[in-house]
């Protein structure tokens, strides 16, 4: 008896602690999964109102402008017919439409190309360590940071057509005529002009974004890899060929990308400052929308004129959103 | 002896080069706000003559267009819609945006990642091809013609950007802090507030500047969806209202975009480092 209890000790023990640890082990995977339905559960309620509302306000008025581009929707008048590709097809016949579109390139890829170029050397003179750095970064990215239809007032205030202190400034150093004579610019009165001021405008508020993104980039790459690059014998040269561009070219294409969309989307610079004029000269994409949506009240055709902005931006905001992935970390 | 000074001569002449270079910068991104000061001090007959240098005064400077919107016009109006329209946006910003932020950093939800990069994404849905559905949407609920509409409609820009701020900022609250409280008894709502939410003041200030300044950058919902004079926000009411028929007063003009404009962008220059970080997915910590 005794040898068996204490042969069988070990045995029932074994047995009573594989029990425990089974049932243990239930309770436990149980405890386990319902602490996880919990979490999740607990994560989709703080979800709900954030993803409520872009669905709500975002979301659903995406599609509404889809329907909306496909109907004669008025202002004034709540029943709408479906007219098909109606509006588009009326948009592409009209000529302002390929006026605005053309504007709207232009006024981007310019654009793109002085801000880059004043970015840049912006970025390499700002990555400098000198004395009063700081200070000089705060002053230089003011533009970027005033409100744009406030700034926008400054500059119109600039291009007047009589008291234009740029004007002042180039006639005193003999670069265009006085006063009332054909050489004196009227900046928002003559067709390329009034482009190029919209233009001037644009790249004055953005130039400081993109020296600032491209800082960011360069700041971003670690001291230490450049260390074991030149320790490897690399020259100057190939460290910012092989590492440093490599590095940053996602941050930079992520800033360009960003830009791009608010350029092209932007209606507060050329609506201030020309409405769209003279004859046309500077009306872009969403100024044309704006004009033909809300005051025109063609609710239809005003949608399906944004609505060519999106294969312009679609492509962009892919690449961006590959971009994004990719730096998660 | 010469070691020190050749060197201290070196740094002061690579200073002088690198202030040479950079001052045009500083110029082109200046002047505008300079031009503004100095019309908004001017008094007409010195503001509209064209035989003087105009960058200075040549009568005394003068507060009276200040003084003239306060008594003439609904600035004052505009700047307490703006201040009341800020302080709900950034209510509804943070009622939103933290708890998805906390949730998509912290509660392991499946595909977490795939959802932030998809609510930051609705950022960049321009506005432009939002605002007339969103014209319909204002009018149903009956808030056009107030600024109401703004308050519904600014979150849309703010809680994508600030969810997704907030989702890189709790993450870099120490985890432990929070398995503790839990340790100690807390459920998730109970750590998330006794613990991750005092911590993170500093990522909630952030977000609330971000809704104020990201909603002064707006013009065109305001252009569109609030008539009425007295309703506007002071962005969207200086550049339209201030200017009667055709007859532009740009002394008075200018006095009000410098009051609204020198304050939101010495706030936003505070920020606008983690603005950058924010868009290109923590760049430059």
């Amino acid at each position: 008896m005794t040898l068996s209890s204490s042969s069988g000790g070990p045995d029932a023990a074994g047995a009573r602690a594989a029990a425990i640890s089974v049932a243990s082990r239930a309770r436990a995977s149980g405890w386990f999964r319902s602490q996880t339905a919990r979490r999740l559960s607990f994560g989709y309620l703080l979800l709900a109102p954030a993803v409520l509302y872009v669905l709500l306000l975002v979301g659903a008025p995406f599609v509404f402008s889809l329907y909306l581009s496909l109907s004669d929707a008025n202002v004034g008048d709540p029943v709408a017919t479906f007219v098909g590709l109606g509006n588009f097809q009326a948009a592409l016949e009209s000529d302002v439409f390929y006026i605005a579109l053309q504007n709207s390139i232009v006024f981007t890829v310019v654009g793109a190309i002085f801000k880059g170029l004043l970015g840049t050397t912006l970025a390499f003179l700002l990555l400098q360590p000198f004395w009063g750095r700081k200070f000089v970064r705060g002053l230089v990215v003011i533009p970027f940071t005033l409100p744009i239809s406030i700034s926008v007032l400054s500059w119109k205030w600039m291009y007047d057509s009589q008291f234009s202190v740029i004007n002042w400034f180039l006639s005193r150093i003999g670069l265009v005529g006085s006063y009332g004579s054909p050489d004196w610019p009227v900046w928002l009165g003559q067709p390329h002009l009034a482009l190029a001021a919209c233009i001037i405008v644009n790249v004055w508020r953005t130039f400081p974004f993109s020296a600032i993104v491209l800082l960011a980039g360069f700041t971003s790459v670690p001291p230490e890899i450049l260390d074991a690059a030149r320790v490897d014998g690399t020259s100057f040269m190939q460290r910012f060929r092989f590492v440093v561009v490599p590095m940053i070219a996602p941050i930079l294409l992520i800033g360009f990308l960003f830009d791009t969309v608010f350029t092209l989307s932007d209606l507060s610079i050329v609506y201030l400052l020309t409405q769209g004029g003279p004859a046309n000269a500077t009306k872009i994409l969403p100024v044309l929308a704006y004009q033909v949506g809300i005051q025109a009240g063609a609710l239809g055709r005003g949608a399906a004129i944004s609505l060519f902005l999106f294969p312009l931006l679609m492509p962009l905001m892919i690449l961006l959103l590959r971009n994004l992935r990719r730096r998660e970390y | 002896m010469a070691g020190p000074r050749t060197h201290r001569q070196k740094e002061i002449r690579r200073h002088l080069w690198i202030y040479g270079l950079i001052t045009p910068y500083i110029i082109i991104a200046v002047f505008p706000i300079y031009w503004m000061a100095i019309t908004a001090f001017k008094q007409d007959p010195d503001l509209y003559r064209m035989d003087v240098f105009p960058l200075w005064f040549h009568l005394a400077p003068t507060w009276k267009h200040f003084s003239y919107l306060f008594t003439d016009t609904n600035y004052g109006a505009w700047i307490i819609n703006t201040m009341v329209i800020a302080a709900w946006v950034a209510v509804i910003t943070l009622l939103a945006a933290v708890p998805a932020g906390y949730a998509l950093a912290r509660l392991r939800i499946p595909g977490a990642e795939n959802l932030g990069i998809a609510i930051f994404m609705t950022y960049l849905v321009p506005a432009i091809i939002l605002f007339l559905p969103l014209a319909r949407v204002v009018s149903m609920l009956g808030l056009q013609d107030s600024w109401w509409a703004l308050v519904l409609v600014y979150p849309t820009i703010t809680i994508p950007f600030c969810t997704w701020l907030l989702m890189g900022f709790f993450k870099t609250v120490p985890v432990e802090m929070e398995e503790a409280a839990r340790v100690d008894g807390c459920g998730y709502l109970g750590a998330l507030v006794r613990v991750v939410l005092p911590v993170s003041i500093p990522g909630i200030l952030t977000a609330v500047i971000f809704a104020f300044t990201l909603s002064m950058q707006d013009f065109l919902y305001g252009l569109a969806f609030v008539a009425p004079g007295d309703q506007k926000p002071v962005t969207v009411g200086v550049p339209t209202e201030l200017i009667r028929g055709d007859v532009f007063f740009w002394g008075s003009l200018m006095a009000a975009a410098l009051m609204v404009g020198l304050p939101v962008a010495i706030l936003y220059n505070f920020f606008l480092d983690r603005f950058i970080q924010g868009i290109t997915g923590g760049a430059g910590k």
